[in-house]
């Protein structure tokens, strides 16, 4: 027996404290400390779904091929297309996605990441306002409010609210005790069922994010009294309970969720929100108020980082003349303009994670995936590239919640010497130079 | 009956890795869902034997439920798939996944496979 610490994938929070613990076949005995997504993410090593060779699309078919004749194949679909778009590298390495956008730029094409339509959005919003942003050593040190807005990590980063809340840190010695949660969502979420007698859980009216921000604006201005009624749904109590946490703790986090990224006809929710922020930021005279950016998938901010510091922009990438131009779009109006006429999907899932509408406009043009295990758009794929896991059978650089880097640890070798996103996107970029 | 339609991340429900689940069969099983209020189940004289057939402008798919008395009436929650973007939506480049009109209705018919809803979107894009 032996017991391996590695970095967990299986989401944003890239625990690092987790054991594998191996028999003398070097297969795994047990995984101590991961969480139901932690472990799933270490058994996808041998799910049947697991893609082992590289496939081509025949008809109606995908066909197993050599990868000579798959890369042949690839780059025979890059060179007949002048318009390509690259899209997902939200659970691959920095240095794939960095391989990406090198690609991108050496056949003009356009790139994006799943960040773009997830909290993504927050980050560009935030240029706009500004935005103080946190970590989770800050709130395990120092946090006294933890807001969770339209976020529910215990589905989704399960182990979170275990770090953060639950946890002591430096300055705040009895942790659960003193560190107050809230959350305001219009569904009881699994995490209403943490919550105590200092805990302030808000369930909201739905849709009416936006009237509550907007009363929230006033009120900490103080243009505006609580009104008696109470406001979206929340009572009177509770939301003068709520302008107290907020108006005088010392540490403030609000952990965004995918409920405050929806468009709306009435005005844009997550503006109003990092505004209110800033008015909490000048009204609050004991301490700060920043947030954290609820995305799921394990290297979403990592392409953000890695595209502002390879160009100075982070997301929707335009290449021309290998060059970086200025562009309005991104994956989302690339598709729905049907502005491109090649797609090379790295490590997701579009048929199954976008609109209807764009998946269809999506499977009209030639698609090359790369991936490691089958899902709906593996159906719809021409050329299939198989990669390793990363994070599991290679190693890298990812990006915490929290937009900390965290250096990934290589477990296994991958089946059948499968190359890496990274090493795969290197030999394309490599093939394209030769010609 | 018109209710408003959320999609959610449900961790027994998850397709953030997706298609962990190993199997088409038990995708299909933990995917093909809808979770709605006990009292929208009253009202829609629904039983457990019954599935629910969704639609809207979008598109339309079959799917079973469960009833959950934490999702607030009117409304409906769906784990982020395949299965809820066929009834999803754009606007100014972003998701529209949240609190969309969607018709519901009780249905006989067994819930959407994922090959028809391949297929669906492979002839969709053909026409």
């Amino acid at each position: 027996m032996k017991f391996k610490k590695i970095v967990c994938t299986g989401c944003s929070l890239l625990c690092d404290d987790i054991i594998i613990e191996e028999n003398d076949n070097g297969r795994i005995e047990q995984i101590i400390g991961a969480c139901v997504r932690g472990k799933e993410r270490f058994k996808s090593i041998k799910s049947q779904n697991r893609i082992l060779t590289p496939l081509i699309r025949e008809n109606d078919d995908l066909k197993e091929a050599a990868w000579d004749e798959a890369l042949k194949k690839t780059l025979q679909m890059i060179e007949d297309s002048s318009n390509p778009i690259l899209y997902g590298f939200s659970t691959t390495s920095c240095e794939a996605q960095a391989e990406g956008i090198r690609l991108a730029r050496a056949i003009d094409g356009f790139i994006d990441s799943n960040s773009t339509i997830c909290q993504g959005i927050t980050l560009e919003k935030s240029k706009e306002t500004g935005v103080t942003m946190t970590t989770l050593t800050e709130i395990i040190n120092k946090g006294d409010i933890i807001l969770l807005w339209g976020f529910n990590p215990i589905e989704s980063i399960p182990r979170l609210l275990n770090k953060i809340l639950f946890s002591r840190g430096k300055f705040r010695m009895t942790g659960r005790e003193i560190k107050t949660l809230i959350v305001i969502d219009p569904v009881e979420t699994a995490s209403y069922k943490i919550m105590g007698p200092r805990d302030i859980p808000l369930l909201i009216k739905p849709a009416s994010d936006l009237e509550l921000i907007q009363a929230l604006k006033k009120i900490c201005k103080e243009e505006m009294e609580i009104p008696s009624e109470g406001i979206a749904g929340i009572d009177k109590m509770d939301l003068e309970r709520l302008v107290a946490n907020l108006v005088d703790s010392e540490n403030i986090s609000i952990l965004i969720g995918q409920g405050m990224l929806q468009p709306s006809d009435d005005g844009d929710p997550l503006k109003e929100l990092l505004e209110l922020i800033e008015i909490l930021n000048t009204v609050n005279e004991k301490g700060r108020v920043s947030i954290i950016m609820g995305g799921g998938h394990f290297n979403m901010t990592g392409f953000d980082q890695t595209a502002l510091s390879l160009t100075g922009k982070n997301h929707s990438l335009q290449f021309k003349d290998s060059t970086l131009i200025d562009t309005e779009d991104n994956i989302i109006t690339k598709i729905e303009k049907n502005d491109f006429d090649l797609s090379i999907i790295v490590g997701t899932d579009p048929i199954s994670h976008l609109p209807l509408e764009i998946s269809k406009k999506l499977v009209t043009k030639p698609m090359i995936l790369i991936d490691n295990k089958k899902n709906s758009t593996y159906y719809v794929a021409d050329v299939v590239l198989p990669t390793a896991i990363t994070g599991v059978e290679t190693d890298g650089t990812a990006f915490r919640i929290d937009e900390v880097p965290i250096k990934l640890t290589k477990l296994y070798d991958p089946p059948n010497d499968l190359p890496s996103d990274e090493e795969l996107l290197i030999k394309i970029n490599n093939k394209i130079k030769e010609e | 009956m018109e209710l408003r339609l959320n999609s959610i991340r449900l961790i027994e429900h998850d397709q953030a890795e997706e298609f962990t689940f190993g199997e088409i069969e038990k995708m299909e099983e933990n995917m093909a869902i809808a979770f709605i209020n006990p009292e929208d189940f009253e009202e829609m004289y629904l039983t457990k034997s019954l599935k629910l057939h969704l639609f809207n402008e979008h598109g339309e798919v079959v799917v079973r439920f469960e009833q959950d008395e934490k999702i607030p009436k009117g409304t409906i929650a769906m784990p982020v798939s395949i299965w809820s973007n066929q009834l999803t939506s754009t606007k100014n480049g972003k998701l529209l996944n949240k609190n969309i009109p969607v018709n519901c209705e009780a249905s006989r018919d067994p819930p959407t496979k994922l090959t028809e809803l391949i297929k669906k979107i492979k002839k969709g894009g053909e026409t």
